[in-house]
């Protein structure tokens, strides 16, 4: 039986109410949608041992749940329910059990919801397949670190620094480096990302999901556009009108994070914007996930 | 089955209401299998509104977990003691 076979079993007789997403993610493309989970999920496994399906499709679930139902108050409510970073650090970024399953759960996400799905599909095709084959990369707060190493593992030659507050992510990002044959290549440090000094001399950036977390957005593309060399490319994903009890900076719309790259002299290469399939019934946001290539400006206009 | 559950009369109408079906009839060993519709997003829908209609609030991990409708039954008369 394939890695995806088992995946889809699992979901179908554990989880009922998640089949109907997953099963529109892959309808959206199957073939991808089998590969990632070979790909990924057999890391995941390598990495877990046995059961692993069942921790990280368990994991997924309950960081869906929680994602509908921030969602769902979201409406109600018109507004995230936390505003800064002290809110949420004690309940989800310090909790060691919390944020290791909402790191495996959010591992899955990159092909098991449909809009993810896409946004994996166009990082391989417009940024990692146009990496330089020796790339050196920086990955800001990478969490689980599959977007990273998803990038060395098409990257033969490339290597990765990654940087993230949670030791749970380092801990998550090194077991999955390891299992991966990727370890020699990929380092973790425990650290701030919005710490890191302007060295100027990475190819590329990696940085997904962190710019709602924060409590000044503006900053993290500051960072991005300081680890980068003149020309060198970043690829920033961010979440907007999409509720999760960690968001704190609410994005409405996709110019704002157009114009936080352009004020951090990051030139806007593509844009990609996609929503869920579907969504609460009756509701007026659309969650909303946001991809942006960016490139370091090389002159004074760009 | 367990026992009877004051919660369970009353959560029939909002049953109804959110998959939209007046014949629908639920009980304690009810699954999302039984009831077409019912996916992470209507699952959501229902515990919202349920938390209006009991005044209560549920964590988000014991939304995710239900396995049945009795389960849902005991955690609103869990949630309504409290």
């Amino acid at each position: 039986m394939t890695v995806a076979a088992e995946l889809l079993a699992y979901v179908k007789a554990r989880h009922p109410r998640s089949w109907r997403g997953v099963e529109e993610a892959r309808a959206l493309d199957t073939a991808r949608f089998d590969a990632y989970a070979e790909l990924l999920l057999g890391w995941a496994i390598r990495a877990l041992g046995d059961g692993a399906i069942a921790r990280t499709v368990d994991a997924f679930v309950h960081f869906t749940s929680d994602v509908n139902l921030a969602q769902g108050r979201y409406e109600a409510d018109g507004r995230y329910e936390s505003s800064s970073y002290r809110e949420v650090y004690e309940a989800v970024y310090a909790d060691r059990a919390t944020m290791d399953d909402y790191l495996w759960g959010v591992y899955l996400t990159n092909f098991l919801w449909v809009h993810h799905l896409e946004i994996s599909a166009f990082y391989e095709a417009r940024f990692v397949a146009r990496l330089p084959e020796r790339a050196r990369l920086v990955e800001l707060a990478p969490g689980h670190g599959g977007w990273g190493l998803l990038a060395l593992h098409r990257r033969p030659g490339a290597t990765l620094a990654g940087f993230d507050i949670s030791p749970s992510s380092i801990d998550i990002a090194r077991s999955l480096a390891r299992a991966a044959g990727l370890a020699d290549r990929a380092s973790y440090e425990l650290r701030d990302a919005l710490t890191l000094p302007a060295a100027g001399d990475a190819d590329a950036c990696i940085c997904n999901f962190l710019v709602e977390h924060l409590e000044t957005p503006a900053r993290l593309f500051e960072v991005i556009a300081g680890a980068l060399a003149p020309g060198g490319r970043a690829f920033v994903s961010g979440a907007l009108t999409a509720a999760q009890v960690d968001h704190i900076h609410e994005f409405r719309r996709e110019s704002e994070l157009v114009l936080l790259a352009e004020q951090a002299g990051l030139r806007v290469l593509e844009t990609l914007s996609v929503g869920p399939a579907r969504t609460l019934p009756g509701a007026r946001h659309l969650p909303r996930s946001m991809s942006l290539l960016l490139q370091r400006r090389t002159r004074e206009h760009w | 089955m367990g026992r009877a559950m004051p919660a369970l009369d009353e959560l029939a109408p909002l049953f109804r209401q959110v998959f939209d079906d007046d014949e629908l009839t639920v009980t304690r060993a009810t699954t999302a299998a039984d009831v077409e519709g019912w996916d992470s997003l209507t699952h959501v829908t229902l515990m919202l509104a349920i938390e209006k209609r009991f005044k209560i609030r549920f964590k988000s991990s014991q939304v995710a977990s239900l396995k049945d409708v009795g389960e849902l039954a005991d955690l609103i008369d869990a949630l309504t003691r409290s």
